[in-house]
């Protein structure tokens, strides 16, 4: 017997709209997030035997394929293109679909895009195993990559674009002009760093001007927006509470597109750079505080009196963790940028912490509250377990923090020391052994978390545990949505 | 390489004409004036301001705590 949503015919219509554009976005969605899950696993995994690596250098070191060289990069691209880019395209196209109230379009297209894309990242970490890869941090993957990547891009693009430019809703939502900003960017930016750097278009000093270009922008202009838009419609959404102050979303982004394009040269503090070009990229890092405020601010008052649902929402408890660390991460990469910080920080363990404190800590937190949200509504069916959501969740949290904390201590008293000359460098080494040795038992948290997720997404998959009407679905049960998309169907004719 | 030279700055000068067209394209669009509006423009009858709507599977969506 088919269960229909009850209730005034507004909130029908509603519902059903609803329902007809998640049907839409359901297969290509689900292998942009499948893959994205497979590769956080590989990516665990290269990072684990990097990681060993640091404090055991004999492990497998008789194999040249997983020497450090090769490996470390290999989990670098991995996290990047693979997990972080695949489940970045999957959360965008799903919530640019809900945004625009539109069906999503040419879903065949982009689940082939899908595929197109993990091709690229299985040639591009085999090539870099087997020692084909570039020392272009980011960009490791060699040239003959580019098109798996690319094409996908503008793919994705061409169907962000089509879906606002059909959209039945009337407001751009603050969401949707991060969501659009990242997908005009990314191409450029990709396209552009492949052709000055593989082409021979820019070398020697420029060519590592052209690398940090690319390498800060397509964390900050690309991955970071949409992590940004996603925390922006969940946060509320979840909640039941509009964002805080909407003006502020507004200039949040306009300002994190003004500003974040300069800051990447802050890389290369110290290096033979014109000391102008470093100068820039500490103001425009400077000048980041103030989306970074905006955020922060309206994070945290959407949520200010109703902290209490961080117990019973999965989806909040991540998006909330990244939104904080966001503001975390943001603030102490600024700093990072001022030269005097730098000759601290450089070349040390710091660099490492904050890293993973903005990829994981934000990024990938807001990710996986995405994908709690998300995967229900695709798959019509529910999490089969809230303790596998707790291990995740505790796994990730306590492991990145452990992590990221561990390795700023340990850097920043690692540069102390190595700006003192009179301190035998043997002694910086084993002093920053034992934080070594906490980096590995935090990857190992948050490889567990990992499989704790990867099982989770397996059972809903599977249909291991198949309820319709559970919590995450809201109090309606939902009918085999085909029935909805007929109805939906008839209703567009009749209204043509 | 004068060709790519060219399109990359091709490239970088239309991002910055379409930032700013985007921009203008907005404001006259009345997309900022109405900020309340916006911000409300993600609920509707269904999922309606006021309600949380995820949980974890093991909690009734009505066990507020």
């Amino acid at each position: 017997m088919t269960h229909v949503p009850e209730g005034p015919a507004e909130s029908r219509l509603e519902q059903i709209s609803r329902i007809v554009i998640d049907a839409s976005s359901r297969v290509p969605v689900l292998l942009w997030f499948t893959s994205s899950v497979i590769w956080l696993l590989f990516g665990s995994l290269a990072a684990m035997i990097s990681s060993l690596k640091l404090h055991h250098p004999d492990f497998l070191g008789g194999i040249e394929w997983l020497t450090f060289g090769r490996i470390r990069p290999v989990h670098l691209d991995i996290v990047f293109f693979g997990w972080s880019c695949m489940a970045a395209i999957g959360a965008l196209l799903w919530l640019q679909a809900r945004l625009c109230h539109v069906r999503l379009p040419w879903p065949v297209l982009l689940s082939g895009l899908a595929m197109v894309w993990n091709v690229g990242v299985v040639v591009g970490s085999v090539a870099v195993l087997a020692g084909h890869g570039s020392s272009i941090e980011y960009l490791e993957f060699p040239a003959y990559c580019a098109p798996f990547f690319a094409i996908p891009a503008l793919g994705v693009l061409a169907a962000n674009v089509k879906m606002y430019l059909t959209k039945s809703s009337e407001h751009t939502y603050v969401s949707q002009w991060y969501l659009l900003a990242a997908t005009v960017w990314l191409p450029i930016l990709y396209v552009t760093a492949m052709l000055c750097t593989y082409f021979g278009l820019v070398q020697g000093v420029s060519q590592a001007i052209t690398n940090w270009w690319f390498g800060h922008n397509a964390l900050g202009l690309w991955v970071t927006p949409i992590a940004v838009a996603t925390a922006y419609y969940l946060i509320p959404k979840v909640t039941g509470r509009p964002v805080h102050s909407y003006h502020l979303s507004l200039l949040g982004f306009w300002t994190l597109a003004i500003f974040y394009n300069w800051a990447g040269t802050h890389h290369l503090t110290g290096g033979p750079l014109p000391a102008w070009t470093i100068t820039v990229g500490v103001v425009g890092s400077m000048m980041m505080f103030i989306p970074v405020i905006t955020v922060a601010i309206n994070h945290h008052m959407t949520m200010r009196g109703v902290f209490s649902m961080l117990k019973t929402s999965p989806t909040l408890r991540f998006t909330v963790f990244g939104s904080f660390m966001y503001t975390v991460a943001s603030f102490q990469g600024s700093l990072e940028a001022l030269r005097s910080h730098q000759e601290i920080t450089h070349f040390t363990q710091y660099t490492i912490g904050h890293a993973h404190l903005g990829l994981y800590g934000f990024f990938s937190m807001i990710m996986f509250g995405a994908m709690y949200y998300i995967f229900p509504r695709i798959t019509n069916n529910e999490w089969s377990s809230a303790r596998l959501i707790k291990v995740h969740f505790w796994g990730s949290a306590l492991g990145i923090l452990s992590y990221g904390i561990g390795l700023c201590w340990a850097g920043w008293w690692q540069g102390t020391m190595m700006n003192n000359p009179s301190i035998p460098f043997l002694q910086i080494v084993e002093y920053i052994k034992p934080y070594l040795i906490l980096r590995s038992i935090s990857g190992a948290g948050m490889t567990i978390a990992h499989l704790a997720f990867a099982l989770s997404v397996w059972r809903i998959l599977s249909r291991h545990h198949f309820v319709m009407s559970g919590p995450t679905l809201f109090t309606t049960q939902r009918p085999p949505w085909r029935e909805f998309v007929n109805e939906q169907n008839q209703r567009e004719e009749i209204a043509q | 390489m004068f060709l790519i030279s060219m399109i990359i700055w091709a490239t970088a000068l239309l991002g910055a004409v379409m930032t700013v067209w985007a921009l203008s394209w907005a404001v006259k669009r009345g997309e900022f004036r109405n900020p309340r509006q916006g911000a409300a423009s993600i609920f509707d009858a269904e999922e309606p301001i006021g309600r949380q709507t995820d949980f974890f599977p093991s909690i009734r969506p009505g066990a507020r705590s």
